[in-house]
């Protein structure tokens, strides 16, 4: 970068740069083509809230509703001069999601794939030469798990923290990497194209797929509740089932029934909770990255991705963190 | 009774389409899918404890243990500085106290050596002194010896003349302080 009044110059001329391309993407976006009647420069993206089945391609086929007969009575549609929207509606050509019970590879599921590699590649690459003097990729390593090892310290003190690093670092890496890697633009045009047009994609953020979060937010639950009952044994279920009592003939021991019952309703409300968060989270950031694709299709992506990159960190950091702290309940010792 | 069950299911899949909120598949709920995400979770998660965490956990706690090692090293270095330090300051305070008693003593022996030497000055001329009063007294002893001796012929010379002369009241007095200014004039002759 040159110094000085070059710098200035360059940074102005960047700058003027962005504004006219915005002001190109605004004009040719959903906005400006209402406003001024320009051709729209993208169509109108789909949104599905759950993924698309896309390996083997018989049910990727089956969920679009493509088949002989619906291609068929699509291309007279077409040859009538009806728009793709119309004609695809009159063939009855709809997506229509994987029922609950069949197996497929969907596109939310190879994108976790995706981000699983990325992650053994980042970790175990780095971590291969293992000098106590560390090269750059080792010590960007080497702060994450101290970040997450502290974190984990200060909440449940360093012997449990070492037990704990392990589930707790993975499912903030997992977490993490899929939110960002799920900004990489291969997500939104790398798919199955059917009359020029994307009707399922390859890549999905993993986070939108309900199951993602829902298998996490398990993993987190099993986890917890193992080491609450490692901590305080069959003892352990006496929190949710405080008959003690009430037993001994206390009526106030009533009381202790109905916090106990809270107690398994909050721990189970917490896999809930976790679940929609991620996935709640996840989908509205894909659909606002979309959404703002289409309205405004260049520059103004960036501000979004930039927040995106943010909540994808802050959503890491939430659930691995819960899952810290209700671990840290879960094996406290209660003062009686 | 198999037109009630077929009115009830009817029932329920029109409640099912009149809010479709409900229907979990639109969600994207899939067991499989859950199962896929479970394997694959467990699956990184052993990867990256095996081949990731572990081995640089060790590494971590490698250097730590190492930056231990050489913060104690470093403190037990500053220690023996320290105590070598005090060898040191002892060593020169032990020279030093060495110093301050040589000095000490060639100061006594140089009292010491005055002092014999005044004794010995003072000797010597106490003998010179000595010496020097009993040659006085020698030659004192000579003299009035001399002088004696020298008397006697004058007394007998006085007493010529007194005899030869007339013996007038004058005359007397004029021998007499005659032949004591001789004897004097002797007696003071060879002293001079």
């Amino acid at each position: 970068m040159p110094a000085g009044a070059g710098a200035k110059k360059l940074l102005l001329l960047a700058g003027v740069g962005l504004a006219v391309l915005m002001l190109v993407g605004f004009i040719f976006g959903a906005i400006g083509s209402a406003m001024f009647g320009t051709d729209q420069f993208l169509e109108k993206p789909e949104i599905h809230l759950s993924p698309q089945p896309v390996y083997p391609a018989s049910t990727r086929n089956e969920s679009l509703h493509l088949d002989d007969h619906t291609v068929e009575l699509y291309s007279e549609a077409r040859e009538q001069g009806k728009e793709k929207e119309e004609a695809a509606e009159e063939a009855g050509i709809h997506f229509e999601p994987l029922s609950a019970s069949k197996f497929a590879v969907t596109n939310t599921l190879i994108s976790a794939w995706f981000a699983t590699i990325v992650i053994i590649l980042f970790f175990v690459l780095g971590s291969r030469k293992r000098s106590i003097v560390p090269g750059r990729l080792q010590a960007v390593i080497e702060f994450l798990y101290e970040g997450v090892l502290g974190f984990c310290s200060s909440v449940l003190g360093p012997e449990m923290a070492r037990r704990a690093f392990p589930v707790i670092a993975t499912i903030f890496f997992f977490v993490l990497f899929n939110a960002w890697l799920a900004l990489l633009p291969i997500y939104q045009f790398v798919g199955f194209v059917f009359d020029g047009e994307i009707k399922a994609h390859f890549l999905k953020s993993a986070g939108t797929d309900l199951n993602m979060p829902l298998a996490l937010a398990l993993i987190s639950f099993v986890f917890v509740e193992y080491y609450g009952l490692r901590a305080h044994g069959l003892g352990y279920f006496k929190k949710f089932f405080a008959f003690g009592k009430l037993l001994r003939g206390k009526p106030s021991g009533l009381i202790d029934v109905f916090v106990g019952f809270l107690e398994g309703v909050s721990e189970l409300v917490r896999v809930v909770s976790f679940t929609f968060r991620l996935f709640g989270n996840m989908t509205a950031g894909e659909i606002l990255v979309i959404m703002i694709t289409f309205l405004v299709p260049f520059v103004a992506t960036q501000f979004v991705f930039g927040l995106e990159l943010l909540v994808g960190l802050i959503q890491a950091v939430i659930f691995a963190s819960l899952t810290v702290v209700f671990l840290s309940v879960a094996i406290r010792h209660e003062e009686h | 009774m198999i037109a009630i069950e077929s009115s009830i299911a009817g029932l329920i899949s029109h409640l099912a389409g009149a809010i479709p909120l409900l229907g979990i598949t639109d969600l994207g709920i899939n067991g499989p899918s859950l199962i896929a995400y479970l394997i694959n979770f467990v699956l990184l998660l052993g990867i990256l404890t095996l081949f990731a965490y572990k081995p640089l956990l060790r590494v971590l706690d490698q250097r730590s243990e190492r930056i231990r090692e050489s913060l104690e090293a470093a403190d037990r270095a500053r220690e023996e500085a320290a105590g070598s330090q005090q060898v040191i300051e002892d060593q020169l305070n032990e020279a030093r106290r060495e110093g301050q008693r040589l000095l000490e003593q060639a100061r006594e022996a140089a009292a010491r050596f005055q002092e014999e030497q005044m004794d010995q000055a003072r000797r010597d001329a106490e003998t010179f002194v000595e010496r020097a009063r009993s040659d006085i007294q020698r030659e004192r002893d000579a003299a009035v010896q001399e002088v004696r001796a020298n008397f006697g012929d004058l007394a007998i010379t006085a007493a010529e003349r007194v005899i030869r002369r007339s013996l007038d009241r004058q005359a007397h007095e004029e021998l007499i302080s005659q032949v004591l200014e001789e004897g004097e004039q002797a007696s003071a002759g060879p002293r001079a």
